[in-house]
């Protein structure tokens, strides 16, 4: 097993030929922004299987991982929505990436379910590192009285947490990590994506020869995408909020609720 | 705040007649430093001390390119700032681990100053802020002083125009321009330290976010002269402050429209001034020969 970070997209492709050319039965590509090189690297080095997370497209070799981030947004959406008393709620990114795009629709739309009256405001940071601006943008979101936010802005996102800790108005649902402990006094849960959990079940397949090349859609039914509440707030959730949430993520599992679909 | 802390110590590098554009190593170093200073030794003092000799090691690595072996500024500034990127994000996992520091650092706490604080409008937004903060406040009238009034300030401004009318008048050139690069650095490496334990409350891997490039602007927008340089730093910091109040509206524009209005106004604010403006004559120039 190898690890190799990359910089810049230039680098997408070199590092993609070069665990082919030495072999490697499988190569992850974390990130939709890999899946060009994927697609291209892919045709030249057939003994080896690239995936790409948050990928769409399908070759010989090439294959995607689709997280269902946005079934555990909508579920996160939902404890906001019953959790809001100022009825406005605030998300926060890093860049408008779909999946963050995505998430925050499903959030959106899981929060309104609970509360119709509910006004949504969205922020972007710009990127992903800038704690101080990810402090700044949540702190103006919470003069306009968001008390629930949102954040999808990786270590930027730090800053959010900082901003509801300092003026003790808002709380937090983190992401893609479990952020429950970054400050567990005003954090409601975590919507996790548990990245090993995802790369063992694919790797599986191919050990036993069973993969396909398909997009491969993991989520709540594979625990692979969880909404996970933070044990410490858990007794300040009402008991009737966690079960429409319970009771969602059951018809998520069993694959009979789309939140992205298409509002009639 | 940040930025003003670095544009001032920028400027005081060209005024020298050079150029660092290093300044955001200096600050991310600055930044990291602090999160060492304050977790390790505990306390913000120690963290504000700790970031101000980060700020100054990545100084002295850029004086000793410079001053000392004569290389070119830019290439040096440029060097500097990818070894900072590249040292603090490898110092970071090898100390914290791929999970970090989280919000573990203790933060400066705002202190109102009696009387002004309550004042509409600005009182909050100017009088109730973190000490360091205050020293900024201090540090431009400070420095315009020194520049304009004293014999040392004056040696300065000397080696940034006519470096060679300077050295046969009996100025120390290189070692006053070591000691500018120096209270660059350290002036750097406090607003990392700012950033770390008056803001965010804990470090991530490039959190300075491109502010030395942007004090580097605005040292040309406030002319060279600290004064220009505190509004120029007021202006973008008041900017930005609209641009996360617009977002937070709620106006159905892309965030992209507004992301760019603390650039857009400083470029227009540059268009409009630097017409009048002068740069040190010798600034960037390459360094005359060691005799």
């Amino acid at each position: 097993m190898s690890h190799i970070q990359t910089k810049t997209p230039a680098e997408f492709d070199e590092q993609f030929r070069q665990y082919g050319s030495q072999g490697y039965d499988l190569v992850f590509g974390h990130g939709f922004e890999f899946q060009d090189a994927a697609k291209r690297v892919g045709p030249d080095h057939p003994r080896t299987i690239y995936v790409v997370t948050s990928g769409s497209s399908v070759g010989a070799n090439v294959a995607g991982i689709e997280f269902a981030f946005a079934d555990a947004s909508y579920l996160a959406g939902m404890l906001a929505g019953a959790m809001t008393k100022s009825n406005v709620i605030g998300v926060i990114g890093g860049t408008e990436l779909p999946p963050v795009r995505e998430s925050f629709t499903a959030f959106s739309r899981g929060a309104r379910v609970m509360n119709p009256k509910i006004t949504i405001l969205t922020s972007y940071i710009g990127n992903w590192d800038d704690v101080s601006a990810g402090r700044e943008q949540a702190l103006a979101q919470i003069g306009r009285n968001a008390d629930v936010i949102f954040q999808n802005a990786d270590a930027a996102g730090l800053g959010v947490f900082r901003a509801a800790r300092e003026t003790k108005k808002a709380l937090v649902i983190g992401s893609n990590s479990d952020q429950n402990d970054v400050a567990p006094e005003i954090t409601i849960a975590s919507v996790v994506i548990d990245l090993p959990h995802a790369f063992l079940t694919v790797a599986r397949e191919v050990r036993t020869h069973t993969f396909k090349p398909r997009v491969i859609k993991l989520g709540t039914e594979s625990d692979v995408v969880t909404l996970k509440i933070n044990p410490v707030f858990r007794p300040r959730i009402p008991a009737a909020a966690m079960h429409a949430v319970d009771s969602v993520r059951a018809e998520l599992a069993a694959r009979r609720f789309d939140p992205l679909a298409a509002t009639p | 705040m940040p930025l003003g802390l670095a544009a001032l110590g920028e400027l005081l590098v060209e005024r020298a007649g050079l150029i660092n554009i290093g300044l955001e190593g200096a600050i991310l170093a600055g930044a990291f430093g602090a999160l060492v200073g304050a977790s390790t030794a505990g306390g913000i003092g120690a963290g504000f001390a700790a970031a101000a000799l980060a700020g100054l090691v990545i100084a002295m690595l850029f004086a000793l390119c410079v001053i000392w072996i004569r290389a070119d500024q830019i290439i040096a500034g440029t060097a500097l700032t990818l070894l900072s990127v590249g040292a603090t994000g490898t110092l970071y996992r090898a100390l914290f681990g791929s999970s970090g520091a989280a919000l573990r650092i203790p933060t400066s706490e705002p202190v109102a100053i009696p009387g002004v604080a309550t004042l509409p409008v600005v009182g909050a937004a100017l009088f109730s802020q973190p000490p360091i903060t205050y020293f900024l406040y201090l540090l431009a009238p400070a420095l315009a002083w020194w520049l304009a009034r004293t014999h040392a300030g004056l040696a300065l401004r000397a080696i940034g125009e006519r470096p060679e009318a300077a050295e046969a008048a009996g100025i120390a050139v290189d070692r006053l321009r070591v000691l500018a690069i120096l209270s660059g650095g350290v002036l750097g490496g406090l607003a990392g330290g700012t950033l770390v334990l008056a803001q965010a409350g804990t470090f991530a891997e490039g959190m300075s976010a491109g502010r030395g490039f942007i004090a580097i602007a605005i040292v040309v927008l406030g002319r060279w002269t600290p004064y220009g340089v505190a509004a120029g730093a007021l202006l973008f910091g008041a900017a930005s402050a609209l641009q996360y109040a617009f977002q937070a509206m709620g106006w159905n524009a892309p965030y992209q429209v507004f992301l760019v209005v603390p650039y857009a106004l400083t470029l227009a604010a540059l268009a409009g001034a630097v017409g009048r403006a002068r740069a040190p004559a010798a600034l960037g120039r390459a360094l005359e020969t060691r005799r």
